[in-house]
């Protein structure tokens, strides 16, 4: 299955803010839930992540298994990961 | 239609003229002088201008589970770690364009929520929250169009953005996250366990009728723990990180298992020193993220110029992770960084960056000496700073943020002053400060003049013009009163006459205690200032006059909720001064448990929760291993009793001595009948309108208290240079200012008064019934705590200045006088030099803060009206400048009711 992706799940998106940012290739502002281009640079997030555990009947949760809490700590899908050392892509 | 009270007034013969020493003009005045910023600071302001506040999970998400992962560490490395972690997690974000870089948070204008210190709202919202989220998942995409209004406050939910606290937007994919946090926290944070621990205090139930009816505003201990001071860069500036840790580790060696005669923290060196090389570590980590962010940039770019600027940001951030700075740039990029640093690690209002003037001269001297930058490409990069420290915000609930803070950091930056050996500080640098802040107007860093005989006449009259282009800064701050406070306050841990010349305000214009410390730059050594005292956001915190009064007179309860706040005196008052004396008794037991209650959240502060980012930064807690829970500042009497409402109750006190018991002309008990009945009129909630003149009779209202109000209104008010009103503000002074040192901080110094209002003035006056001065219920108290009631001051402004100046400010850490002045009253050289005569006059009197609003009050009412066309307006609402549509309505309708001075 294809996930749609939008700008704000893109490497070249700084975000301004919560609803818009700026890309980096066209110095535009582009609004976050609108559908990315073709240039598009997938970002890393816990959700493309292989230690991150999705919770079963919660799409928006699930445990990060890098973690060295008891129990692990939870994480959730949309976190962006581009500084987490234990990343490890699918 | 009801009649408004400014109505009624006129059919009576006694017209309220908010104008005085003359009438506007007719048309709608600008003011005089408008400046541009640089291209590339307009196009960054720009968007600056349609940016959000935002904020997200990362930095707590990462605090959280750092700290929860340590659950049997010592507390002080626990914190430390989990601040490292979050820092080295913070995704960098930079935006074309940028010279100076580096976010609090992945936004341009981001900030995240803090649950440690309090996570209740959270809790309390949460299935608000997030049924919010949820259903914002099914929002249409129409709605992704509309950014919000009211500025950069998301006042409500839209599209996937869900307002939080009515100010920021945080995505909904982030919600359940943030309750998940939240949850962790719950019999943890600050909040709580300052709460489990404050109920030991006999008499308890007393401080939570106090916040409860809004008597007091806000608990310090959890909301705001640091703040109100001013930061010192001292330490990165001369030994950069590298150097810092080099020192820290060195240290930590000579110190462990030592105790060197200190039988209780002699040992705790070893983990504070600790603590210091693992936040050390975040930063450096953070800021090489940073570094990492700009090299990927840089090899994307296409375009030449902003490529090579890429390069050179990279280049600078590679270097400062390790390096002590080489140049004004490195020097600007450094103070910047670990500005933000120390805004990460609490939640913090008024963390001012202070005497920036003198703490980046040397680099500013030895740049433009060797050619190295030139005056246009510093004013560009002070212009650029101006746009960073704008865009700081800070995470805390609704009630602190928009009620007190009215969305303002009040990160000051203090100019003019003395050098550590007495001459006048104003170098050039100063002078482009002020500039900068005229070209680049934005509310921060709002500039704080610390005015001395001794500053040169050409640099008094360059801040007559910014006063004048409308921005509201500087403000004058008198010199050698602030000295005179330090020396006050703080002698008796060892501040000396010199030292106190280091002094800058922090916050709006709470006086901080500084000191100085030699830098060294390419073989030469200058002595630059920089905090060295505690915060002073911390003690009794905004304590209303007016409640206290009310409370007096009807026996201990409050009027608007029926609720007992304190034990019943069974008091009748025969006499004026029984009625003075059980106000004192009254205001004595609430700063009592109050101070009690507050050390108590703030010991859970320190134990848990302390700082240690600003600690290494403040002397002298580098050099003996004591960070500010063990006292290791250099100053730390700084707990204060903050008032509010002064002049309110000064009038009220005025209308009750003259009608009551020198006029005899009304009894107290048909006097309270009257405010208890707000004299006739709907409330301020009613009519929306919070302004007194603009307050509806009701339709059934009785006519009975039309003449009572009347008396009420023409009864002596201050600000008019005369004795009856004006020595009652005497008498609460002289009673005040000593009474403030019967209380003990928990850190054993005795507390001292501070009296500014913020926006208190606005949300307090809406909790509060009418009062004798014939203000009427729920509009707002006088703002400050020496400008006049709206429309009272009648004998001109020198007069207001004389009624201001009656007592001895030196006694308190601050008084605040604000004035609103159309802006035809000073055009032009002459007019300068009248605005500027005015503030020495203040001065000499011995005032200690004098600031101006200079606007048409036209321009504030079509403002209001139409705020789409006025994003960029901006105002000066009490010790800060803010952009007008982000301010709330109580505060804007008492802005445009504020006294217009028409001439001076």
């Amino acid at each position: 299955m294809t996930v749609k992706l939008n700008h704000r799940d893109c490497q070249n998106f700084a975000a301004i803010d919560v609803s818009k940012g700026i890309c980096h290739l066209t110095k535009n502002i582009v609004l976050s839930d609108t559908e990315q281009c073709p240039d598009c640079a997938p970002l890393r997030k816990c959700s493309g992540c292989k230690q991150f555990a999705a919770t079963k009947d919660a799409v928006e949760m699930g445990v990060c298994n890098a973690s060295r809490n008891d129990p692990k700590f939870f994480a959730y899908p949309d976190m962006v990961a581009t500084t987490c050392e234990m990343y490890q892509g699918r | 239609m009801p009649k408004k009270l400014k109505e009624v007034l006129v059919e009576a013969g006694i017209p309220m003229d908010f104008e005085s020493g003359g009438h506007s003009p007719a048309n709608l005045t600008d003011r005089e002088i408008v400046r541009e910023p640089h291209a590339r600071v307009k196009a960054l302001k720009d968007i600056f201008m349609q940016t959000l506040s935002s904020a997200n999970n990362e930095f707590p998400y990462w605090y959280s589970r750092e700290y929860f992962a340590l659950d049997s560490e010592i507390p002080v490395i626990r914190r430390a770690q989990a601040l490292k972690t979050a820092f080295s997690h913070l995704t960098p974000v930079i935006y074309p364009g940028e010279l100076l870089v580096m976010h609090k948070a992945p936004f341009f204008r981001g900030s995240f929520p803090m649950p440690w210190l309090s996570e209740g709202y959270y809790m309390a919202k949460e299935d608000e929250l997030y049924q919010d989220a949820l259903k914002r998942g099914s929002a249409s995409a129409d709605e992704h169009s509309k950014f919000g209004t009211g500025g950069g406050n998301v006042t409500k939910s839209f599209g996937k953005v869900v307002s939080l606290a009515g100010k920021f937007g945080m995505r909904q994919e982030e919600i359940p996250g943030l309750l998940n946090l939240a949850k962790k926290w719950v019999g943890k944070s600050v909040d709580d366990l300052g709460h489990k621990y404050e109920q030991m205090v006999p008499d308890y139930e007393v401080k939570e009728a106090l916040m409860r009816n809004v008597f007091c505003m806000f608990d310090s201990g959890y909301t705001l723990p640091q703040g109100r001071e001013v930061i010192n860069y001292y330490y990165p500036l001369e030994y950069g990180i590298d150097g810092l840790l080099e020192i820290a580790r060195e240290l930590k060696d000579k110190v462990a298992g030592r105790a060197d005669g200190d039988g209780i923290k002699g040992t705790n060196r070893l983990f504070n020193y600790e603590a210091i090389i693992l936040v050390l570590e975040g930063i450096s980590t953070w800021i090489g993220n940073y570094a990492k962010e700009a090299r990927r940039l840089e090899g994307l770019e296409k375009d030449a110029a902003q490529k090579r600027e890429y390069s050179q940001i990279a280049e600078r951030l590679e270097y400062l992770a390790h390096g002590k700075p080489r140049d004004f740039r490195d020097a600007i990029q450094m103070i910047l960084t670990f500005h933000l640093a120390v805004l990460n690690e609490d939640a913090i209002s008024g963390m001012s960056p202070g005497r920036i003037g003198q703490v980046l001269y040397p680099y500013f001297e030895q740049d433009i000496a060797s050619g190295r930058i030139s005056e246009d490409e510093v004013m560009e990069l002070l212009e650029l700073y101006r746009l960073s420290i704008s865009s700081i915000d800070c995470f805390a609930s609704a009630g602190v943020v928009g009620g007190v803070l009215s969305g303002n950091t009040f990160n000051t930056v203090s100019i003019g002053g003395l050098t550590k050996d007495g001459k006048h500080a104003c170098n050039r640098l100063e002078y482009l400060l002020l500039e900068a802040g005229l070209t680049n107007a934005m509310p921060q860093p709002t500039l704080a003049l610390l005015y001395d005989e001794k500053l040169p006449e050409d640099f008094l009259l360059l801040a007559m013009e910014t006063i004048k282009s409308g921005v509201g800064y500087p403000a004058f701050m008198n010199n050698q009163s602030g000295m005179t406070f330090m020396m006050n306050q703080y002698a008796a841990e060892g501040m000396t006459p010199e030292e106190a010349r280091a002094w800058a305000i922090g916050g709006c214009l709470e006086s901080s205690a500084c000191c100085w410390k030699p830098l060294h730059l390419n073989g030469k050594e200058y002595f630059i200032p920089g905090g060295a005292g505690q915060p002073t956001s911390v003690g009794v915190h905004f304590l209303a006059l007016p409640k206290i009064l009310e409370a007096v007179l009807w026996n201990g309860v409050d009027q608007r909720t029926g609720q007992k706040v304190f034990e019943p005196h069974n008091r009748t008052f025969n006499t004026y001064e029984e009625l003075w004396d059980q106000f004192k008794l009254y205001w004595q037991k609430a700063v009592d448990i109050l101070a009690l209650t507050n050390n108590i959240q703030h010991d859970v502060w320190r134990k848990n929760n302390m700082a240690v980012i600003n600690s290494l930064m403040k002397p002298d807690c580098l050099d003996t291993g004591h960070l500010i829970d063990e006292k290791g500042y250099r100053y730390n009497a700084t707990y204060n009793v903050e008032s509010a409402g002064t002049i309110t109750a000064v009038n009220s006190l005025a209308a009750i001595k003259k009608l009551v018991y020198v006029d005899k002309s009304v009894t107290l008990e048909d006097l309270k009948k009257a405010v208890k009945d707000n004299f006739g009129f709907k409330t301020a909630k009613e009519v929306n309108s919070f302004s007194l003149s603009d307050q509806e009779k009701r339709e059934d209202g009785p006519s009975a208290w039309d003449k009572l109000h009347f008396m009420c209104l023409q009864a002596p008010k201050y600000g008019n240079d005369e004795a009856f009103a004006d020595q009652i503000l005497l008498e609460w002074e002289e009673f005040f200012c000593p009474d403030c040192s019967n209380y003990e901080s928990l850190f054993a110094h005795k507390m001292y008064p501070c009296q500014i209002s913020v926006s208190t003035h606005g949300a307090m006056g809406s909790a509060t019934i009418a009062s004798m001065d014939g203000r009427l219920a729920g509009t707002t108290f006088a703002d400050a705590s020496l400008s006049a009631f709206p429309g009272t001051d009648r004998n001109g402004v020198y007069a207001l200045l004389n009624s201001a100046a009656i007592w001895d400010h030196t006694q308190s850490q601050n008084s605040q006088l604000n004035i609103k002045v159309h802006p035809s009253a000073i055009q032009g050289p002459s007019g300068s030099r009248k605005l500027l005569d005015l503030c020495q006059a203040y001065m000499r009197k011995g005032g200690f803060h004098i600031q101006f609003n200079v606007v048409d009050t036209k321009v504030l009412k079509d403002a209001q009206e139409n705020p789409q066309n006025y994003r960029d307006l901006m105002v000066r609402v009490a010790g800060f400048t803010q952009y007008w549509v982000e301010i709330g309505k109580p505060v804007q309708d008492e802005l445009i009711a504020r006294t217009e001075y028409e001439g001076i």
